[in-house]
Parts: C-alpha cells; sequence; structure tokens
C-alpha cells in the first residue's frame, strides 16, 4: 500500500488489505494477579498486528522472502518446510476432502496457495492470543473476514457487491454458534477463485457465510463461489452455516437461517 | 386403476423422499403401509394395480387414510365416469400426511397431487426430542433485498465483503466505522 495511506487508528494493513480491530475490553478481574499487566487498548491492537506479521512472513504469496513463496517457486521441498507450514497445507487438503474439491490449496497450474485459509487462522490466532492477554468482547475483521470473541454479541454487516459504501444485509453474531462471518466473491479482485471443473465462470457474484468458527466460514464461503449452486446446495446441508449469495443478476438466495426482515430478534 | 396405481406409487414416493431427509431405513420402516387411498373407484382397481403399487414403494409408504385434504381439493373423476354412479376417481390438491414418529423426531409431510401425481411433498412439521420445531433442510432459496436489508444493518460496528484491497478500503463503509469505533 502506499507509504502515504492513513489509516483510521483502528487498522492496520496486512495481507494485501486491512484488519479493523475493535479490542474489546480488560477483564481484569478474571487474571491471575501476578501475570504480566492487562493489555490496555492500544497494546491489544499492537499484539494483533504482531501476529499478522508473523503469519505475513511465512505465507505471503507477495513477499518473494516468505517460506510458501520459496515452496512455490520450488526452492523448498514441502518435507523440509516448517511444521506450522505444513500444518496449515494439512488442514486446507482436509477442506478439500470435505468441500469435494470445491476449496482447493492449489492454483490451477499446480502451485500451492493458501490464500484460502491463511487469512482466517491468522484472525483465529488473534483471537486466542487476545483471550489469553485477558481481553473479552473483542471483534476482528481482515478484509472481510469476521471473527467475535467468544460470549459476546455484535451486529455486523454484508457488503452490497455492487455498490461497497451500501449494505445488503445485516447479522447478529451470538458469540458462540454464529461466532464468524465470511465473504467471498468477485467484487473486489476479480475473478480470484478458480471454479471447480465444468463451471466455467462461478454463478455468483458474492457469498457470505455465518458459521461458528471462522475457517470454516470462510472456506466455505471460498467453496460455494468456486462449486456454484450444486456446492451451495450440499454445503449448506452439511454443515451448520447460514448462506447468503448474490447473483450475476443481482438475485439473492439465503438459507432459513439467514435473519430475515420482521422476524423477532432474541436480542 | 390406473390412477389408483399411481395414488400407491405416489406413497411410495413420498415415503421414499422422506428416508431422502436423513430419516434413514428405520423411519421407513416405520411407517404404515396399508396404501388404501381414501378416494376410490367405483370400479374398483385390479390386483395387478395394486400388486404394481406395493412392489415400487420398497420398504413402506405413507398411509393414505390418514391423509388429510385442505385447501384447494377437488375431483375430477365424476365426470369421466359418465353418471354411472361411481365417485372420483383421483382427487388433486393437498393433502397433510400422519404424524410419524422416527426416532429423529416427529416427522409430518403435506402432499400435493396434481393429475395423480405427487408433485410436491413439503415437511410440516419436525420436532426435536424437547418438541421444539426443527428445520430439516437448510436450502437456500430466493429472497427479496428488502427481506435481509433490515432495520438491524442500520447498527453495524463491522461490514463483511469480499476481500477490500487497501486502496478500496479507504472508500468502504469499514473504513469510517473504523474510524469511528476504535476507543483508543
Amino acid at each position: 500500500m502506499p507509504p502515504t495511506m492513513k489509516l483510521p487508528p483502528g487498522a492496520f494493513a496486512a495481507m494485501g488489505t486491512v484488519v479493523s480491530v475493535r479490542p474489546g475490553t480488560s477483564a481484569v478481574g478474571d487474571r491471575d494477579a501476578s501475570a504480566s499487566p492487562p493489555l490496555d487498548d492500544q497494546g491489544a491492537l499492537g499484539l494483533v498486528a504482531d501476529i499478522f506479521a508473523r503469519w505475513e512472513r511465512r505465507f505471503s504469496r507477495y513477499e518473494a522472502g516468505s517460506e510458501l513463496s520459496r515452496v512455490a517457486r520450488g526452492e523448498l521441498a514441502l518435507p523440509e518446510a516448517s511444521a506450522e507450514l505444513r500444518a496449515v497445507y494439512a488442514r486446507a487438503l482436509a477442506w478439500r476432502a470435505r468441500t469435494d474439491g470445491c476449496f482447493t490449496p492449489h492454483r490451477a497450474d499446480g502451485v500451492i496457495d493458501l490464500d484460502g485459509i491463511v487469512k482466517a487462522l491468522a484472525v483465529e490466532d488473534a483471537g486466542d492470543a487476545l483471550d489469553a492477554a485477558g481481553r473479552t468482547g473483542w471483534a476482528l475483521d481482515a478484509g472481510g473476514d469476521i471473527l467475535i470473541a467468544e460470549g459476546s454479541t455484535v451486529r455486523v454487516g454484508v457488503a452490497d457487491p455492487h455498490d461497497r459504501s451500501r449494505l445488503l444485509a445485516g447479522f447478529d453474531l451470538d458469540g458462540a454458534r454464529r461466532r464468524a462471518l465470511a465473504t467471498s466473491g468477485s467484487a473486489e479482485r476479480g475473478d480470484h477463485i478458480w471454479t471447480t471443473a465444468g463451471l466455467e465462470h462461478t454463478p455468483f457474484v458474492q457469498v457470505s457465510v455465518a458459521a461458528a468458527d471462522l475457517v470454516t466460514a470462510d472456506v466455505l464461503a471460498t467453496a460455494i463461489v468456486a462449486g456454484g449452486y450444486a456446492a451451495l446446495d450440499e454445503l449448506a446441508e452439511r454443515f451448520d452455516v447460514d448462506v447468503l449469495v448474490v447473483g450475476h443478476g443481482r438475485e439473492l438466495r439465503a438459507t432459513p437461517g439467514w435473519p430475515r426482515a420482521g422476524e423477532a430478534r432474541a436480542d | 386403476m390406473r390412477r389408483r396405481a399411481v395414488l400407491l406409487a405416489s406413497a411410495a414416493s413420498a415415503a421414499a423422499i422422506l428416508g431422502g431427509w436423513q430419516l434413514g431405513e428405520v423411519a421407513t420402516d416405520g411407517l404404515t403401509a396399508t396404501g388404501t387411498p381414501t378416494v376410490t373407484n367405483a370400479s374398483a382397481g385390479s390386483a395387478d394395480d395394486g400388486t404394481g403399487g406395493s412392489s415400487g414403494s420398497g420398504s413402506g409408504s405413507v398411509d393414505f387414510n390418514a391423509l388429510t385434504p385442505k385447501g384447494t381439493t377437488s375431483g375430477t373423476g365424476g365426470t369421466d365416469a359418465g353418471g354411472t354412479g361411481a365417485v372420483a376417481t383421483t382427487v388433486d390438491g393437498t393433502f397433510e400426511g400422519p404424524t410419524v414418529s422416527t426416532r429423529f423426531g416427529e416427522v409430518q409431510v403435506q402432499v400435493t397431487i396434481a393429475g395423480g401425481a405427487i408433485s410436491d411433498v413439503t415437511a410440516l412439521q419436525l420436532t426435536d426430542h424437547d418438541g421444539r420445531s426443527v428445520q430439516i433442510s437448510n436450502r437456500a432459496e430466493p429472497v427479496l433485498r428488502s427481506e435481509v436489508l433490515q432495520a438491524q444493518s442500520a447498527s453495524v460496528s463491522l461490514v463483511s465483503g469480499a476481500t477490500y484491497t487497501s486502496a478500496a478500503y479507504l472508500q468502504s463503509l469499514q473504513s469510517a466505522l473504523d474510524a469511528a469505533g476504535f476507543p483508543g
């Protein structure tokens, strides 16, 4: 990003996008008095930024020196790569199996590409660190991948893919069965998701998935973009998720659990 | 009669669809298999037809004695029979099936019959062991924008969208929310 770019105080640039941080509050009473002093808001922001920087150093496709870039170029064989990288690759392969190949950790030319899962893992890692530091009520949004602290409730929105300054829908994350909301699509970065065999172009401009954890939400959103209607039906049925999709004609589809106007809300 | 066979086959289809709803073999085995439609023809169906329907049903079928006509039910058989005292040969309409107990809970289906064939089967009721009604299909259906863009959208604090580039972020709603939202 340009060095002159001025971001708001609660945001920082990482992984080619911007991470927004709601630091929550320090649960001082719950902490061991002998532990380090509680993190203030700036400290919480710094902690999250450090974790993203660590993930980016290892997994960035854009930094030529990252471990993943070395693997992608063939300079480093996978069995020689770090345990962390191999673990992430294994998780991505497991998700490929769970999504019948709709999600894949490889580009069409076969080169390893973990972008589809790394951002969500970094957010979850940062959330774990905030928990460990005694922060409660935090919420993180990494380029549209949202995760909130367990036990908190946060009202979030889904952007309109045809006008990013507008909202398309709302969703109340509940801090339990729906702690995460992720959106995939072609609105910002072009058709960067490879579609599965037989589907030349994805029928969806944007797919949003709410789930208990962010990796599930993010992977399934990507898989549904890639797999089209068949993947939408199959994955929405198989996983405990709520899904909202936007088609090329701006038509919308939602699973029964996606909140509708006029419904009495639990909160 | 052919109509009767169609009805029986339809009942079999209903049972098969029930089985498809992750209810498994236990569920279809548990259904009653009387296979006698409440609507009969004066010239009763031949044994062949009845057998054909039954053999097609596999492990069971819906008890049509328990089907309750509702709404737009219409008889069509009277005129066909040419006034020879026959009652309706078939009835198009929407029927509520019996509530069936399965190991997955109570299930009630609604069957829509058009032209003697099942055109739709809908689950009316599926309750868990605590008696709460539960969804058995998570299929995404078309919705209007006004249905999902609701009043609650007004007070969001974070926005999910396909990944922002850093430059696009500055023009985004998220950027404005961040400027307002960080207490530090």
